[in-house]
């Protein structure tokens, strides 16, 4: 009995690697095709709109990590998502002859750049903060609400509370960072090139790919092991995992405060190809909206949440230029239909018996289905096998 | 001399001044086998809760192995080596069978080591191992969800071992099973015990009987009585508060109320959840007022001894309790939507107490 399971280990251990290999040959052919193939198909302004959606794939990642693996429906995420844009949108204001400050600042009176702006002149200090700061603000508030084992739709209504004071702060700063006018990049030099240029966004366009490629490594690591599976047990039963002996509210608050800075990133990658970061990036609906796209892509499957991104985008953008009016009632429609047809979201339906389907259409034999308990069975399928066997010959 | 595992010292417990515990006192001894019963809200669940640190106490303290444990968290007393077992079975359904495993016997639960450390070739031979042991080799790596109820119950155990504890708290280790799975499971403590110490809560005092050699009797948050189970059998104070002499209804209106609840419990009348209900409501009212639990318990122990009708119906003394049962039985089919002309049984109940009308009235005529 125990060869046979260190054997069947084995040749699990075989096919994961199998699977491994596979995943990463996709992944750099579609890397190559984004990159290489893309630019040539595409006209800039499609290419931008592209490396747009894929920004916002990547805040559909940190959704998917903290909603779909863990649990937690976070509707604050826009908070990150903007911390991130600010961040590098501060770092490209200052981008000035020494001396002057960004030209929103006398509108208000400003003749001395404030305090906190100053460390942003820096290159290394904006990178490092795009990500740690949203990460940090994510953690202490997570820290807080975990402690006190605040779970459930409290949560959810808890970052969408901070959400809407995040909001109010920062349109109402305009001595800060000019208020709800927010705060532009096009103009603006990076590396002595205009922001807006076409090599620059995409320079932008690649990195953000690559980014992506990224961020999908560590996610799938984060999911893949014991740390990933102790999330999904955190889902299921927390109760459980705490009498086991773990500490979830630890686990809680490194996975919210990684996840906040997934969407800095985001945050910060969209808006230096969008031209400009408001705080409408805070508006209760947009994040609202990230979280349908992880449930259209499929929650709990990382693909599925950057498909789901990809998919939701460049619906709005179709519907919206075709029929702008129609477009609020079809992203309703779709959360509806998602809800209810598709409880798994894209990828959990073709997942489950839609495959089969797919399999069916395409002409190669379609799996019997039968009970999940008895399809997975291996005594039954020991026995399948020997009536299979039998009746070849 | 055995050494104490557990030492609870004057513990109580209050919520919004209600006292779910009251100044109790309870030691274990290492290695041993320890049932507590009382009949419900007499805070058998409090006292597991306060001692995996999930409530913590007003007063009083809790010593595990010689060391003060109240004021720790959950996870804490969990990593000294006290592993608890709900009553319904909780594990991952998203996980396979293996991967619940795994993750009890990770050894080092730090965030950081279950983040960046491989598992070692020591656990996985463990988790095989704990696989043989609770039967579910074929079905390692299934996801829990599709697990029957037994499993995910043997599965739950294997997870508590796992965690390798030295004291295991099981609730009700066998509500919902058949026969025979409550004797494996009590087969399976047994054997645990000779490893561990280990704390059972249960209400089946069959099971009780199987397993116990010290029972431990908690009445409103105190310990009413602590001995071996044939003296808590034998003792009074046991048999009035848990075993249910509602010291409240007078032997004739028992004698009624034993009728009823042979009525309801008859074959193919009600669901088993909806016997439950009614039983539950004729016990409200004949309480009085009262706390109806006892009543109801009581009933329950009548029906488990299987007494037969005619039996049960001889025992009627006066036509005012026939009326009574034939008045109660109809208040209960109506009370469900049922016609009392079309429920055969309500007939033959009928037929039965007019048919024994007349042979006592024949002899009080003498």
């Amino acid at each position: 009995m125990t060869v046979d399971i260190l054997s069947r280990s084995q040749s699990l251990k075989r096919e994961r690697k199998r699977q491994f290999l596979l995943e990463g040959i996709a992944i750099v052919a579609i890397a190559i095709f984004l990159i290489g193939v893309m630019p040539l198909l595409l006209t800039p302004f499609r290419l931008r709109l592209l490396g747009r959606f894929l920004s916002l794939a990547i805040v559909a990642l940190g959704i998917d990590l903290i909603w779909g693996y863990t649990g937690l429906l976070s509707l604050g995420h826009g908070i990150f998502f903007a911390l991130g844009g600010y961040a590098i949108a501060m770092h490209l204001q200052l981008q000035l002859p020494p001396g002057q400050i960004p030209d929103f600042f006398p509108l208000y009176g400003v003749t001395e750049l404030p305090l906190f702006w100053q460390p942003f002149y820096s290159f290394p200090f904006t990178l490092l903060a795009l990500i740690l700061i949203p990460s940090l603000v994510a953690g202490f508030l997570g820290y807080l609400v975990f402690r006190n084992r605040i779970k459930g739709v409290y949560f959810s209504i808890l970052t969408q509370a901070a959400l809407i004071v995040f909001f109010n702060f920062f349109n109402g700063q305009q001595k800060l960072i000019n208020g709800t006018n927010g705060l532009k990049t096009d103009t603006n030099q990076l590396f002595g090139v205009v922001v807006s240029s076409q090599p620059a966004q995409f320079a932008f366009y690649t990195a953000t790919i690559l980014i992506l490629i990224l961020l999908y490594v560590l996610t799938r690591w984060l999911t893949s092991g014991r740390f990933g599976r102790l999330l999904i047990a955190i889902r299921d039963d927390e109760n459980r995992v705490r009498f086991s002996g773990y500490d979830p509210t630890a686990f809680k608050v490194l996975v919210f405060a990684i996840s906040g800075g997934i969407a800095g990133i985001s945050g910060a990658l969209f808006t230096v190809q969008s031209g400009i970061i408001t705080p409408s990036a805070m508006d209760v609906a947009f994040s609202i909206e990230m979280v349908i796209w992880v449930a259209v892509g499929g929650r709990g499957t990382l693909v599925g949440a950057i498909l789901g991104a990809l998919l939701v985008n460049y619906a709005r953008t179709f519907l919206s230029e075709q029929f702008a009016e129609v477009w609020l009632f079809f992203q309703g429609a779709l959360f509806l239909i998602v809800v209810t047809v598709l409880p798994d979201g894209i990828l959990g339906w073709l997942r489950s018996w839609q495959w089969g389907k797919v399999r069916a259409l395409l002409g190669m034999s379609a799996p019997v289905v039968t009970y999940p308990s008895l399809e997975q069975d291996p005594e039954v399928q020991k026995e399948r096998q020997e009536v299979g066997e039998d009746g070849n010959q | 001399m055995t050494e104490t595992i557990l030492k609870i010292e004057d513990l109580t417990v209050s919520f919004d001044g209600f006292k779910a515990i009251n100044n109790l006192n309870l030691s274990l001894k290492k290695g041993e086998l320890r049932v507590i019963i009382g009949p419900n809200g007499a805070g058998k669940t409090t006292l597991q809760d306060v001692i995996t640190g999930k409530v913590q106490p007003t007063t009083g303290q809790v010593y595990f192995k010689g060391r003060k444990i109240t004021g720790l968290s959950e996870h804490e007393v969990a990593r000294l080596g006290i592993g608890r077992k709900f009553q319904t079975p909780r594990v991952y359904l998203n996980l396979t069978v293996r991967q619940n495993l795994d993750l009890a016997c990770n050894r080092n639960k730090n965030l950081l080591s279950t983040l960046f450390k491989t598992i070692p070739s020591t656990e996985k031979r463990h988790v095989v191992g704990l696989l043989e042991t609770i039967g579910l080799t074929a079905k390692a790596d299934l996801s829990a969800s599709l697990l029957s109820h037994g499993e995910k119950q043997r599965l739950e155990i294997g997870m508590l071992v796992a965690q390798s504890p030295d004291l295991l708290l099981v609730d009700e280790p066998v509500a919902g099973l058949t026969d025979e799975e409550t004797e494996n499971v009590g087969a399976l403590l047994l054997a645990l015990a000779e490893s561990h110490s280990i704390i059972v809560i249960e209400h089946d005092m069959e099971f009780v009987r199987q397993i116990a050699r010290q029972v431990t009797v908690l009445h409103q948050g105190s310990v009413l009585f602590e001995g071996m189970m044939d003296e808590v059998q034998t003792n009074p104070n046991v048999i009035e508060v848990y075993l249910g002499k509602s010291p409240e209804l007078t032997p004739e209106q028992m004698t009624v109320l034993q009728i009823i609840a042979l009525f309801i419990d008859s074959d193919g009348l009600f669901e088993i959840d909806d016997k439950r209900q009614i039983i539950s409501e004729v016990a409200a009212k004949f309480a009085g007022g009262q706390d109806p639990t006892l009543v109801e318990e009581t009933l329950q122990l009548y029906l488990s001894e299987e007494i037969e009708w005619d039996y049960a119906i001889a025992q009627l003394q006066h036509p005012g309790q026939k009326e009574q049962v034939l008045q109660l039985s109809q208040d209960i089919l109506t009370s469900r939507g049922m016609e009392s002309s079309e429920c055969k049984i309500y007939q033959t109940l009928v037929q039965q107490l007019t048919k024994e009308d007349v042979v006592p009235n024949a002899e009080e005529a003498f």
